[in-house]
């Protein structure tokens, strides 16, 4: 009986089981012509409606750049010469630290590098008494921070001084002070000094002396000049018989002479008389023998006393001419003592004068020396102020700066570069493609953002390049520089989106997507404005056209206002067995 | 009895369902990744990429929208070296995923690199004229914080979840919401694992794999793991191998040599087990061989 009805069981369930899969495969297969038609037919179409908005249009440029500050340059420091070495670093800033005008970057040996602002760099010590372009900027810089140096005039005096010190007691320094040897260089220019103007008295008094003694060598000169006037002129009547001994009129001589012709005369006479007394005689017979030798005897004595008449005229000639001739020699004499008194007194003169003239060198010699040392200890007097050693001042041309990258370590050397620095000024590196270039001018705004970190900024365009390809860009993009004005965070390094905008509706205007306006066969624009499921063509003027979205004005007022939709297109209903994996 | 007889019922009533779902594949269901069809996902690459390039655009950046050739060329390349075929490639370098790793972003890469292929040659160029500030910006703003997931290699791995930037912003609009999760898997591989034969075939994989020292569930889970480990280990992928400590460079070699070892013998028993339960399904689905 059980087994039965188990087996009627069984026998439904077969029954059961063959008509639901009988019934399944039908099912599966079976369509009604509804049904084919539904499943074939179009789906029907829904508009697509999005409002009409009021808004600011505006066409952008959108561009990527990086955020750099400007472009980083080295700091040196230069040797300082009163110093005598170099110093060891003893502290250093962190990159990124920011330093304003007078502001100590670092330390070196204990003692500061100030950091001011100026174009040429410092290369010397400046000192009272320097002078120049660094010395200007210093005294430019010490007014900016308030420490009045006096005349900006590019001179280091007492005021400029007077200023440093200021500066470096109010940073917490003591300023520079006279090194032991600029004092003791001091003290050895004072006894120079003092030597030399010993030297210049003895000189100046070796010259009174010399033009003393070149009068008195005038005095003796004239003198002797006048004795030898004197016995010249006494000489004078030597000089007329010696000119007439010359002429031949010499009286002594003529005197001599005509004596001598009187005793040649006489002398012939009594010769003669003789001669005819002694003819007498011979001729005479009655002379004797004896009257006529007495006769020979007188004559012979008498051409003896004619001879001896004779020989002492001659004689008394040449005694007359040899006086004559010591005259002459005597007159000579007396003008070569005059020539030699004249020429004496002038040597003396002229010996005495170059004494002088060589005083007076040694007067000026000894003078300028003197006056070259009391300058140059005047110079010396005014350099121990307060001075700048070179290797405490770094001039940078613009002010504030932020330390990019520190190069030196601590201990080392206190010269050469040491670290870069930039300026505080936020720039951006970018580029523009060659169509965007020519709509972006200096001057534009550019709204700066980064989506990803929710930084918003703003720049100004400060550079479009004239050419593409330069700065770093490729051929084909224009070079663009932007400046940021106001960042929330320091933007340096980041890569930043640069939107500019090149042209705005100015102001909110009523617009529409772009695929909600349409041309119409008249060749007018126009939107389907959609009014409680009805439908109707507004004819609009269509303006700006940026950002997918389109300006329109209707000329009608009121046929088209914010909030109203319009049809941007129609959606179709997917088909219910289409493939659905994309959407 | 009546439990047998109950069972008996539901196994009747059952079978025409069961049947059904062994016969043929659902409608709509492709051959292609995310179970698209060829034509599908040539669509769905392009109006990605027109998305990404205009998402680049808005983001200031130049991107070239990529066309699908490049992007299969990029699929493509996965695991594929000139001169190798893919069971040399995986004895010598594995999946590729930690052998071939150097801290660079994909457009940098010169050696194997499917997301570099997957780019396009004109984006890559472009890549390379940027500041290295914009580079990484660059990256950011297409790839996200995994720079390796371009729309190529997510589309080749299937894994939607790990891409972002304008890549993630495209897809989101190209792509269904569970298709960009981790969780999606391929209708069509799901439907092929669901297969008894397949079932079968796996849990022979994991015995065989367990004795090798390995222990994973499935061959899909591979890679993913790998992935990770190596983002852990390189601090997301962004670690240079030139500024790796020597710690973090043994890591990165017990894990390479670890990819190897499990790329080898998952390879091997893939080819020689799974393959086949995988054809013969695919051709019961399909009536034909899906390439």
């Amino acid at each position: 009986m059980v087994a039965k009805r188990v087996n009627v069981l069984w026998a439904i369930l077969g029954v059961v089981g063959g008509m639901a899969l009988g019934a399944w495969y039908m099912g599966s297969r079976i369509q009604s012509p509804a049904e084919m038609a539904a499943r074939t037919a179009p789906p029907e179409a829904s508009p697509i409606l999005v409002p009409v908005e009021s808004r600011v249009l505006s066409s952008d440029v959108v561009t990527r750049g990086t955020v750099r500050f400007g472009l980083p340059q080295p700091i040196s420091i230069a040797p300082s010469t009163v110093k005598g070495g170099v110093g060891l670093i003893s502290s250093l800033p962190r990159p990124n630290t920011n330093f304003g005008e007078g502001e100590v970057i670092l330390s070196a040996s204990g003692r500061p590098v100030f950091v001011l602002q100026g174009v040429a760099p410092a290369f010397r010590d400046m000192a009272p008494g320097t002078s120049g372009g660094d010395v200007r900027q210093l005294e430019e810089a010490l007014a900016r921070l308030g420490f009045d140096p006096g005349t900006v005039d590019g001179n280091y005096d007492q005021k400029t001084s007077a200023a440093v010190e200021r500066m470096y007691k109010k940073a917490g320094w003591d300023p520079y002070a006279p090194t032991r040897e600029q004092r003791a260089a001091v003290v050895a220019l004072e006894r120079e000094w003092s030597d030399a103007a010993r030297a210049q008295l003895a000189a100046e008094a070796t010259r009174e002396t010399a033009m003393k003694a070149v009068a008195a060598a005038r005095a003796i000169a004239e003198q002797n000049t006048r004795q030898a006037a004197l016995d010249s002129a006494a000489r004078v009547g030597d000089s007329r018989q010696l000119a007439d001994a010359r002429s031949g009129k010499s009286l002594a001589l003529e005197t001599e002479r005509a004596r001598a012709a009187h005793s040649a005369t006489a002398a012939s006479a009594d010769v003669a008389t003789q001669m005819a007394d002694r003819a007498l005689i011979v001729l005479d017979p009655r002379q004797t023998e004896t009257a006529r030798a007495a006769a020979e005897a007188k004559l012979k004595v008498a051409r003896a006393a004619q001879r001896k008449a004779k020989m002492e005229a001659d004689l008394a000639i040449q005694t007359a001419s040899r006086e004559t001739a010591l005259v002459d020699e005597r007159i000579r004499v007396a003008e070569g003592a005059v020539k030699a008194a004249r020429l004496e007194g002038e040597r003396s003169v002229r010996a005495a004068l170059e004494q002088q003239e060589l005083a007076e060198f040694d007067v000026k010699v000894a003078s300028e020396r003197a006056q070259r040392l009391n300058a140059e200890l005047t110079a010396a007097r005014a350099k121990l102020g307060v001075q700048v050693p070179a290797d405490e001042v770094v001039f940078i041309p613009s002010l504030p700066i932020r330390v990019n990258e520190v190069t030196a370590a601590v201990a080392a050397n206190a010269s050469g570069p040491v670290m870069s620095v930039t300026d505080n000024q936020l720039s951006i590196d970018s580029q523009l493609p060659l169509e965007a270039a020519p709509l972006v001018k200096p001057g534009m705004k550019v709204a700066i953002d980064e989506q990803a970190l929710g930084i918003k900024a703003t720049g100004i365009v400060e550079t479009v390049a004239n050419t593409p390809g330069t700065r770093g860009v490729d051929g084909y993009h224009f070079y663009l520089g932007v400046r940021v004005e106001t960042t929330p965070v320091l933007l340096a390094g980041f890569s930043v989106r640069l939107t500019i905008p090149i042209e705005t509706s100015k102001g909110a205007v009523t617009a529409v997507p772009t695929s909600a306006v349409s041309l119409a066969a008249d060749g007018t624009s126009r939107v389907l404005v959609d009014r409680g499921g009805k439908q109707e063509y507004v004819t609009v003027q269509p303006g700006l056209s940026t950002g997918g979205y389109v300006e329109v004005n209707a000329p009608d007022d009121g046929r088209l206002v914010p909030g109203q939709l319009v049809v941007v297109g129609y959606k179709i209903a997917e088909p219910a067995a289409a493939p659905a994996t994309v959407k | 009895m009546k439990k047998t007889m109950c069972a008996s019922l539901f196994a009747v009533l059952l079978a025409p369902a069961i049947a059904a779902a062994q016969a043929q594949a659902p409608k709509g269901l492709g051959t292609e990744e995310f179970g698209m069809s060829p034509r599908e996902l040539v669509q769905a690459i392009e109006k990605t990429e027109e998305l990404i390039a205009r998402c680049m655009r808005e983001q200031g950046f130049q991107y070239i929208a990529a066309d699908h050739n490049t992007v299969r060329a990029g699929m493509s390349a996965d695991k594929q070296l000139p001169g190798l075929s893919e069971e040399e490639f995986v004895s010598r370098y594995g999946f590729g995923v930690s052998t071939f790793y150097t801290g660079l972003p994909p457009q940098l890469a010169t050696g194997y690199s499917p997301a570099r292929v997957g780019l396009g040659e004109r984006n890559v160029q472009i890549f390379r004229k940027l500041s290295p500030a914009d580079q990484v910006a660059y990256n950011r703003a297409l790839l996200g914080d995994d720079v390796f997931s371009t729309l190529a290699v997510a589309l080749e791995t299937e894994d939607l979840s790990r891409t972002g930037g304008c890549t993630r912003k495209a897809l989101t609009e190209t792509f269904k919401p569970d298709q960009l999760k981790a969780s999606h898997y391929n209708p069509q591989d799901a439907l092929i694992n669901k297969d008894p034969r397949m079932k079968a075939a796996i849990a022979y994989w994991q015995r065989e794999m367990k004795k090798a020292g390995f222990e994973y569930g499935h061959p899909d889970e591979i890679e993913p793991d790998l992935r990770n480990r190596l983002s852990a280990l390189t601090e997301g992928g962004k670690l240079l191998v030139s500024k790796m400590s020597q710690d973090q460079k043994a890591a990165l070699r017990k894990l390479q040599d670890f990819e190897r070892l499990i790329s080898v013998k998952s390879h091997k028993m893939h080819e020689e087990v799974l393959t086949p339960v995988e054809e013969k399904i695919q051709e019961e689905l399909f009536s034909r061989k899906v390439q």
